[in-house]
């Protein structure tokens, strides 16, 4: 019996063998995989690469003295403004419409926990207001992109704008400026330890500029590419994620984006100069001669000293204001 | 072919050779209509077969796949306008809203995982972008919390994901999943060919019983009557079950119609609103919100026209009550954010109008889902045992006719 086992094992063995092996040799299918579906990372709405420069900035600049405004006469007092003048016209509308920022932290922001819009710049417009109404409370805030700054003025959609607006020759040609009322200049923003040191550090890299601003055109030359946004706290995002190097524009508008990430800061000196003025639809001559009384009055009062104080504190001690330029 | 031509011309003598003699004849007879009558049998029961499938899948895969893809689109659109109006009201985000947002998300979650189960490849965008999106709205959050405007550059990425990739990708899942509602629909059709061989089978059992009225001189013939009987018996019930079912699926059109308009009045519903939160976030630079509010407001009220014309109900004119008030408080929004009282217009847009027409819509959609429930339910009913029927009435008559003309070919014997 057993010997009948044993053989009947020895003969089995070989079979068993190959039906235990033969399917080894044969391959399954290779195990399957998970294959991720690759999503392209969010961008801004309407970001671009920008090539060149828009218009004819690099060219030959119309020349003329931009910074040269209109002569102020006396202020009249609040709430009596000369019959005729655009300023009557306001006070008979019971309110000023002011373009405004609500994107330059410091500058022109919401305030998240009032849902109001602050900054530098919205106090210059609520100096006007007060001006012609004694109530600086009277005035309707517009939000404006950069781009939309000349032609909400040139469609009458706003009375003034005090929104980083720096006078050039180019923008006097379709709008008026009061004298100027900040003197900014254009610097880099970038993630600390970047080894980044200033514009001429940005040749082979991507910078993130607004559109319509006269950042673009001062720095499209600069970098190996240049994308804009339409808010500057869009660079800020694409910064944060990775998808610019740097950001590059005015002191004031970089330092209020440093403030809100410990994690950049603002690098090299000032290469360009940005005077900022009350952007007024073109021909109002009026209206110039009082925001340009407003920041005189300004000025003198200590109410600039104040406000630079309020917003601009952390660039350091405030400066002396800009000193006004007149041609009459 | 030289060499098979043999055998089969002996078959062709053969079988013409049967044919010549009358009990020839008659085996003949027995064989077809033995294999016809099983042949119509087998078809009709195919044929009913089918429609009993496109029933169920009707009323348990493709009505609740559309269903689930509606949720995922008309969650995610709310999710986003929430976190938009979040944004709007000053201070920390209400928490009414913020657990609208999150009931919001995990609704599309729950969909889409609903949803992928039969379309994987239609949802791979939504599964892959939907926590992007999440993520960018809660860094808008933790930005806004510290007072940083840059939580609003996050809001409005996010909301451009949203309207760029999701909601597109959401739209295209709902598309093919009415699609194949229509298809499931267009499958319960009235079975023509099946029913023409049933009708053909009985004029060959008419035919059979005059052939032996002549040869015989007897009127009728037993097994063949039964047979016949069984024949249009089978015939009529398959009709008349058809005819039920097609009346209740094209009621059931109707009513998924009703489903389709009404859920697209829902998203649209919610598009307006988020429109209309976003002009007032964008603070006099939003032109192009309120103008695709006014856009996307025309739709809607075609939509409800529209509704109104397909059956409407109480709930439909509930809603079509609401969005006119909707409307006239938009109005005073626009006149008071345009005149510069702007904490006037924030105020203004939390009236309770567009909840109550969105809550009108979900009732309406409720009752047009469960129309088309009642009908499907309905159809299906009325096919009830008709396969067993018709299968049993095909055996009949197969062993009828045999039985009656065997009689017959024992006489030749």
């Amino acid at each position: 019996m057993r010997r009948l086992t044993s053989t009947l094992t020895s003969a089995l063995a070989p079979a068993l063998a190959v039906v235990l092996l033969v399917p080894a040799c044969s391959p399954g299918p290779a195990p399957s995989q998970i294959v991720p579906r690759s999503a392209p990372a969010p961008q801004p709405a309407n970001a671009s690469t920008v090539t060149a420069a828009p218009s004819s900035a690099p060219g030959p600049a119309p020349s003329c003295d931009a910074t040269a405004s209109l002569r102020p006469g006396p202020l009249p007092p609040p709430g009596q403004m000369p019959a005729g003048s655009t300023m009557e016209r306001i006070l008979q509308r019971g309110r000023l419409i002011a373009g405004v920022d609500q994107n330059s932290y410091l500058m022109g922001f919401r305030n998240s926990f009032t849902g109001e819009i602050e900054g530098f710049d919205v106090d210059v417009a609520r100096q006007i207001a007060k001006a012609i109404f004694g109530d600086e409370k009277k005035v309707q805030f517009k939000v404006v992109t950069a781009a939309e700054r000349i032609p909400m003025l040139q469609r009458g959609d706003v009375d003034v704008v005090a929104r980083t607006m720096t006078i050039t020759c180019d923008r006097l040609a379709d709008v008026d400026f009061s004298q100027v009322y900040y003197q900014a200049g254009q610097r880099v923003l970038v993630r600390r330890n970047s080894g980044i040191t200033g514009v001429e550090g940005l040749g082979d890299k991507r910078v993130c500029v607004a559109s319509g601003s006269t950042s673009l055109g001062n720095v499209v030359n600069r970098a190996r590419t240049t994308v804009s946004v339409p808010n500057w706290t869009d660079c800020l995002v694409m910064l944060q994620q990775g998808q610019a190097d740097a950001i590059s524009t005015d002191d004031t508008i970089l330092a209020g984006l440093a403030a809100q990430d410990p994690y950049t800061e603002v690098v090299g000196a000032r290469f360009t100069e940005e005077p900022y003025g009350v952007g007024v639809p073109k021909g109002r001559e009026d209206l110039v001669r009082f925001v340009n009384g407003v920041l005189e009055r300004m000025r003198g009062d200590g109410t600039w000293r104040g406000m630079y104080q309020r917003w601009l504190g952390t660039l350091g001690p405030a400066p002396a204001p800009p000193v006004a330029r007149y041609r009459d | 072919m030289v060499i098979d031509s043999q055998p089969r011309q002996a078959l062709v003598r053969r079988v013409t050779g049967l044919a010549r003699s009358t009990p020839g004849r008659l085996s003949l007879i027995i064989v077809v209509l033995v294999v016809a009558s099983l042949a119509s049998g087998w078809l009709s029961t195919w044929s009913v077969n089918r429609q009993e499938r496109a029933l169920q899948d009707l009323a348990t895969r493709s009505e609740p796949l559309a269903h689930a893809a509606q949720e995922v689109y008309r969650a995610l659109q709310d999710a986003d306008a929430t976190a938009a109006s979040a944004f709007l009201s000053g201070g920390l985000e209400p928490p009414r809203l913020r657990e609208r947002y999150e009931a919001d998300i995990a609704q599309a979650q729950a969909a889409l995982s609903v949803a992928t189960a039969s379309s994987p490849d239609l949802t791979a965008t939504l599964s892959a972008q939907l926590p992007v999106y999440t993520g960018l709205i809660e860094t808008a959050r933790s930005n806004n919390r510290q007072g940083f405007p840059v939580g609003a550059a996050y809001l409005r990425e996010a909301s451009g994901l949203m309207r760029t990739q999701l909601l597109p990708a959401a739209q295209e899942l709902y598309r093919a999943e009415t699609d194949r509602v229509a298809r499931a629909q267009d499958e319960a059709d009235f079975p023509v060919v099946p029913v023409l061989v049933a009708l053909a089978f009985v004029v060959a059992l008419v035919l059979a019983q005059r052939y032996l009225t002549r040869r015989t001189n007897r009127l009728l013939n037993i097994g063949l009557v039964v047979a016949t009987a069984a024949a249009v018996l089978s015939l009529l019930w398959v009709t008349s079950a058809s005819v039920l079912v097609m009346r209740d699926v094209g009621d059931s059109r109707e009513a998924s119609q009703q489903v389709d308009v009404l859920a697209r009045a829902r998203i649209a519903t919610l598009t307006a609103r988020g429109e209309e939160t976003l002009t007032l976030v964008a603070r006099g630079a939003g032109q192009n919100y309120e103008k695709n509010f006014v856009e996307v407001s025309r739709r809607l009220e075609e939509q409800l026209e529209q509704a109104r014309r397909l059956g409407g109900g109480e709930a439909v004119e509930q809603a079509v009550r609401h969005f006119r008030q909707w409307q006239q408080v938009h109005q005073r929004i626009r006149e008071a954010d345009d005149a510069g009282q702007y904490a006037d217009a924030v105020a203004l847009i939390d009236n309770p109008y567009f909840d109550s027409l969105d809550q009108d819509l979900v009732r309406a959609i409720g009752a047009a889902r469960q129309d088309f429930s009642d009908e499907v339910a309905v159809a299906r009913t009325a096919l009830a045992g008709t396969v067993v029927g018709v299968m049993a009435l095909a055996v009949l008559s197969a062993v009828g006719s045999t039985m009656g003309l065997w009689q017959r070919l024992k006489e030749y014997r």
